[in-house]
């Protein structure tokens, strides 16, 4: 989370301007009520005892005043504090026991409904770029499975066909060719599935979370451990992707940053909820670690179907950790 | 499982090549290109007569009731109707020919697909051509090219079903034909006809679109 540096306050905080203002008016008028309408008896009475009298009647009177000002005061004061500090990723975020009983009241409940709005209007923006984000990444792969994948197999029959044709000293150079275009059509393949996780369409989350980290191996040379519950309640698709495509950028990360090539998945089934557990033995987040876009679009995700990411530093020895916690569902 | 055109002799003896000891292929491939391909590669090889190389599931099943096949070669991805769609239609002929699934996926849970489709081979097609011939001549004397499932996999298929549908895919694992494993589980053929039917709907890729968020349905 940003924070501004805080700013330097340019008038006088309304507590002090009103307090400030019926201490004036009090006075005043205690001044005029001595002065014009009583102005003999000052003389025949003993002062001090008087002054005593008045001082501390007026000093009860401004008490009294700040002890009610600031129960006016003090939603708005909560109100900046929490407009300072919200953070529309994490939800639940509100002024506690605004009730519109006064001006300020009314202020904290209207906030309220504010920070309420603004976030349904931004899970639902997110909601919509990310399921634009995957319907393109399914078109793509769609794309070159369809076309470039089936353009390059043509390729390699007709090579298969040339090479049985082709004189000795060409045999060479034909299978060299073929190499490459079989590297070309397991690049295709490669990039259609980590567009999009057939696995997960086809078996299920466990499974494709299985697969993943196979693949991890092939391609990122991470060994990845792999434990799953078998008591996984249904989590819907929507979740499941979420899951996935945590697991997903968590593997990359390690395999990047970590500096290790071992790493533990588990996806626990741990009441009430199920928990995603990427953790790895290495050098672990640098101090002060910024927010990547990663990171950040884990957290939208997370954000998106109710459930809450932390990534953190297992221990002082290093490792980091990155688990993801799905609330309890009532029903799939 | 096959016709007897094939000669499947232990002790290979020279026969002259006759057009009656080719192993008569039939190609299924819904991209020109491939199709081509394909027709052309088999063509070149002496032992093999490409009857026919369609596009779609239909034209394939029309060619297939007409005349004899003793190896389909289909791919996975047929537009409406895919390949194990066919593979299932073509065992259900009176001389069901050998069925060989040329897909660009051919592992993962099509390999468990294909087994409930009954299809004897799946073969990738990031392979060689001399592979896909050497597969074709496999499947043609009766062998299953099928290879052994990654455990993950098992688990998963064993999870999806229930024991008699277990029963079921083990059965077809090991190369049992149909009629004995109805009579096993003392199931009626159209029972066990309409239990494969719907295994084959629960492993195929449902092709769910994924919404990351219900009030997004409608963005893409």
């Amino acid at each position: 989370m940003r924070r501004r540096p805080s700013r330097r306050r340019r008038y006088i905080p309304l507590l002090q301007r009103v307090a400030g203002l019926n201490v004036l008016l009090v006075l005043a008028s205690v001044v005029i009520t001595v002065v014009v309408l009583a102005p003999r008896k000052i003389s025949s009475f003993a002062v001090d005892e008087e002054i005593v009298v008045l001082v501390a009647a007026v000093g009860l009177v401004v008490l009294a005043n700040v002890y009610l000002l600031r129960r006016v005061v003090g939603p708005v004061q909560a109100l900046t504090a929490l407009a300072r500090r919200v953070d529309l990723t994490s939800p639940g975020q509100r002024i506690s026991a605004a009730q519109p009983t006064s001006e300020a009241g009314e202020l904290a409940v209207t906030f309220n409904e504010m920070l309420q709005r603004l976030q349904t209007e931004r899970w639902e923006a997110t909601g919509r770029v990310l399921a634009a984000q995957e319907a393109e990444r399914l078109r793509i792969a769609q794309e070159l499975h369809d076309q470039v994948g089936q353009q390059l197999t043509a390729v390699l029959l007709g090579l298969s066909r040339v090479q049985s044709r082709a004189p000795a000293e060409l045999q060479d150079d034909v299978l060299a060719v073929q190499d490459v275009v079989r590297a070309g059509l397991e690049d295709v393949r490669r990039i259609a599935i980590e567009l999009r996780p057939e696995a997960l369409d086809d078996l299920g989350l466990a499974s494709a979370l299985a697969v993943l980290a196979e693949r991890s191996s092939e391609r990122l040379g991470l060994n990845v451990s792999v434990e799953i519950s078998a008591d996984l309640p249904q989590l819907g698709t929507e979740a499941e992707l979420v899951v996935y495509r945590v697991a997903q950028e968590a593997l990359t990360n390690v395999a990047r940053h970590s500096g290790v090539d071992v790493a533990e998945l588990t996806l626990a089934h741990e009441h009430p909820g199920t928990t995603l557990s990427v953790r790895d033995g290495g050098r672990g987040l640098p101090p002060g670690n910024a927010a990547g876009t990663g990171m950040r679009g884990m957290r939208e995700r997370a954000t998106l179907i109710g459930a809450r990411l932390q990534i953190r530093n297992v221990d002082a020895d290093g490792g980091c950790e990155v688990r993801l916690h799905l609330p309890l569902k009532d029903s799939p | 499982m096959i016709t007897g055109a094939v000669d499947p002799a232990p002790n290979y003896v020279e026969l002259p090549e006759t057009r009656a000891a080719q192993t008569r292929l039939l190609v299924v491939d819904d991209h020109a290109a491939v199709r081509a391909g394909l027709r052309d590669l088999l063509k070149d090889e002496g032992d093999f007569d490409v009857v026919a190389a369609v596009a779609s599931a239909d034209a394939a099943m029309s060619i297939a009731e007409r005349e004899p096949i003793d190896v389909a070669v289909v791919d996975y991805q047929l537009g409406r109707r895919n390949g194990l769609w066919v593979s299932r239609k073509l065992k259900r002929l009176p001389s069901p020919p050998a069925v060989l699934i040329y897909s660009a996926y051919a592992d993962g849970v099509l390999a468990a697909a294909a087994v409930v489709a009954q299809a004897d081979a799946i073969v990738s097609k990031g392979g060689l051509g001399s592979e896909l011939c050497d597969q074709i001549r496999r499947v043609a004397r009766g062998h299953s090219g099928m290879r052994p499932m990654p455990a993950w996999l098992g688990d998963t298929i064993r999870s999806r079903f229930g024991h008699q549908e277990q029963a079921v895919f083990g059965m077809l694992l090991a190369g049992i034909d149909t009629g004995k494993i109805a009579a096993t589980l003392g199931l009626s053929e159209a029972d066990l006809e309409s239990r494969l039917w719907a295994m084959l709907h629960q492993l195929e890729a449902p092709h769910s679109e994924y919404r990351v968020a219900d009030v997004a349905g409608n963005a893409a």
